[in-house]
């Protein structure tokens, strides 16, 4: 019993992200989730390379060509052609590009934005910062897809419009949580003596809050990916997102409806794949969620 | 609790006008001549552009046309839709219920299926039930609400047969529009054939309503079961175990009771999705409610229907999200103080 030991726990003299990682992999479902994106993410960024035909090129031979798994299938259309003969897998691929793609990228730029208002509207205080929040509440209140759906309305459909549109419609959660987050770390004790040492607004910005908001900024980035994958999917479905040739997951479901009969699987297996992606999400979202509770009881 | 009240109020009426002035502005921002998109005329005649631009104050400034297009909007004065020519409060008041109708129908079963498999979930948060629930969940909150319409309609419709995909009741039936929602609707009526006509109605309410439920159940059970695992480490369900209650006890006086206040306030923010999810599902299942109408609208550069479906559908999210925190409010003190 003589040992001496400086931490109660060996474990607490990790590095947070090691700690977040340990609890993290205890859960296979979110591990399962974390690599489900990861495939995801080297599909959006490779997909043109990796895909086995050119997804415009309209083959007009092959019409409609059933899946490979079907008695008049060919093996190098493994899901077969839609109406025009484009190869359907490859379409598959690179619509990875366009809707999940496409998501991370409207939320990193969300993100941003999020940051530099919500920064501003955290660290100001008194009648500016109330007015702010009743605007953010109202812009809350309407939810993302029907703020996206009028600002498409008024750009007009397209992808390039949509994008901007769903960055618009996710911007007020991002300034919400992250005006919250940094509020609540100003109330600290450690902030108030790190400025009683003559830290300056930056550096309290730069050397405590945000290190102590990182996990709560991927927590609500992961939410917001899943909403952004839905919504360009379902804009794209809509016939309001990504126009016709492009291979974008929801707008493939859209142009394929009226073949639901002949050709479901058309239907099926890009729904299936915005199901996985959203699923992937969700299950990291979940994961770093109860590692980072797990680690903060500790 | 009069002071709150009155704050909450001045919120909305703050939230009101800023919407109004969002709408408005709306006018100028879409393409297309202004006094168009206002009135919603197609042809504006050389006769009728003077009296119509004196009417609608286009000669004067931003304030006076903006104060009184509030005066068109309170005296129910409001413009032609582009595509029918129909004054555009009439043709609204006319699609509302169908959409209410069904949110409603999805809100209820996401509280009476949602809450208590929630509540099951959360007693052995680690038994394979819970984990079966929890599984079930998060498939559920992200399946893509059109995908699963369409594996649905792909089963139940095209393979089986068993229920229809579009409208919402056979055309063999007619029933009169009393009160827009289609049940009561089929009561008032005076048909013999009643019970074979709400028997059509439900089998037509059946699918748009468990799709339009799938994400607001699944968001619901993991919300009850969050917050009564939360509340189920506080210290005073300690103290009413240690007092000698038991579990049924504990469960329904204590627990039960805190941990279902947020899930009050969960109805508002519920409920705007609902509208969203609902304007998608009324498009798979050609539901005549106001949410596909807005999606023609945009579809048909329709704009004064696309400014004043806006303005209603935004009232209405408002409106419910307000009423569900001040109800949240009067049932939890705590509230209050802030």
């Amino acid at each position: 019993m003589a040992k001496f030991r400086l931490l109660p726990d060996e474990q607490l003299a990790r590095s947070p992200v090691r700690q977040l990682w340990r609890e993290f992999s205890r859960h296979h479902s979110a591990v399962a989730g974390l690599l489900l994106f990861i495939i995801f993410f080297l599909l959006a960024l490779m997909s043109p390379l990796i895909s086995p035909h050119d997804p415009y090129l309209q083959n007009d031979t092959l019409l409609l060509l059933p899946p490979s798994w079907s008695e008049q299938g060919l093996v190098q259309y493994p899901f077969g052609t839609d109406d025009l003969g484009r190869d359907l897998f490859s379409r598959l691929l690179v619509g990875a590009r366009y809707t999940f793609g496409i998501a991370i990228i409207t939320v990193l730029g969300a993100l941003i934005m999020g940051l530099l208002l919500g920064t501003l509207a955290g660290m100001s205080k008194g009648v500016k910062s109330s007015i702010f929040n009743h605007v953010l509440d109202l812009a809350l209140t309407i939810p993302s897809l029907l703020l996206a759906i009028i600002i498409v309305a008024i750009l007009g459909p397209g992808l390039q419009n949509t994008t901007w549109a769903i960055m618009l419609a996710l911007l007020p959660q991002f300034v919400h949580g992250i005006r919250n987050a940094i509020a609540e770390q100003l109330n600290q004790d450690y902030v108030v003596a790190y400025r009683l040492d003559g830290a300056n607004n930056w550096q309290v910005f730069s050397r405590i809050i945000m290190p102590n908001i990182w996990e709560r900024l991927t927590l609500m980035a992961t939410m917001a990916l899943s909403t952004a994958t839905l919504d360009i999917a379902a804009l794209g479905f809509l016939g309001l997102g990504a126009q016709a040739p492009s291979a974008e997951w929801g707008a493939i479901i859209g142009d394929s409806l009226d073949l639901i009969y002949i050709a479901p699987v058309s239907v099926a297996v890009p729904g299936l794949l915005i199901f996985m992606a959203v699923l992937s999400v969700n299950l990291v979202g979940d994961g770093l969620r109860n590692a980072a509770k797990k680690r903060r009881e500790n | 609790m009069i002071l709150y009240l009155l704050r909450r109020m001045f919120l909305l009426a703050f939230v009101f006008i800023a919407l109004s002035i969002f709408a408005f502005s709306l006018g100028y921002l879409f393409p297309g001549e202004p006094l168009q998109n206002f009135t919603g005329l197609r042809h504006i005649s050389a006769e009728q552009l003077p009296l119509l631009q004196q009417e609608y104050r286009m000669e004067q400034g931003y304030i006076a046309q903006y104060l009184a297009y509030l005066g068109r909007i309170f005296s129910g004065n409001w413009a032609l839709s582009f595509s029918s020519q129909q004054p555009l409060l009439q043709e609204m008041q006319m699609l509302m219920p169908a959409t209410l109708e069904l949110a409603s129908y999805a809100l209820l079963i996401s509280f009476f299926i949602g809450i208590p498999i929630g509540i099951i979930a959360a007693i052995k948060p680690e038994g394979t039930l819970s984990k079966l629930i929890s599984a079930v969940a998060v498939a559920g909150y992200s399946i893509p609400v059109f995908w699963w319409a369409l594996l649905l309609i792909m089963l139940f419709s095209l393979a089986l047969g068993w229920l229809p995909t579009a409208g919402r009741i056979g055309v063999l039936y007619e029933i009169n529009h009393v009160t827009g929602f289609m049940l009561p609707d089929i009561l008032l009526s005076g048909t013999a054939h009643r019970q074979e006509a709400m028997l059509n109605a439900l089998r037509h309410l059946l699918l748009p309503t468990i799709v339009l439920a799938t994400f607001p159940t699944t968001v619901m059970i993991r919300f009850t079961r969050d917050a009564m695992l939360d509340v189920w480490e506080q210290s005073y369900i300690k103290t009413a175990r240690a007092k000698g209650l038991n579990r049924g006890q504990v469960l329904y006086r204590h627990a039960l009771r805190n941990a279902l206040l947020p899930v009050i306030r969960q109805i508002g923010l519920q409920f705007s999705t609902l509208i969203t999810l609902a304007m998608i599902t009324e498009v798979i299942f050609s539901w005549p409610g106001i949410g596909r109408w807005l999606i023609d609208s945009i579809y048909q550069r329709n704009y004064p229907a696309i400014q004043a479906g806006l303005l209603v559908i935004s009232t209405l999210v408002i409106t419910v999200n307000m009423l569900t925190e001040i109800l949240h409010t009067v049932f939890n003190p705590l509230a209050r103080k802030r």
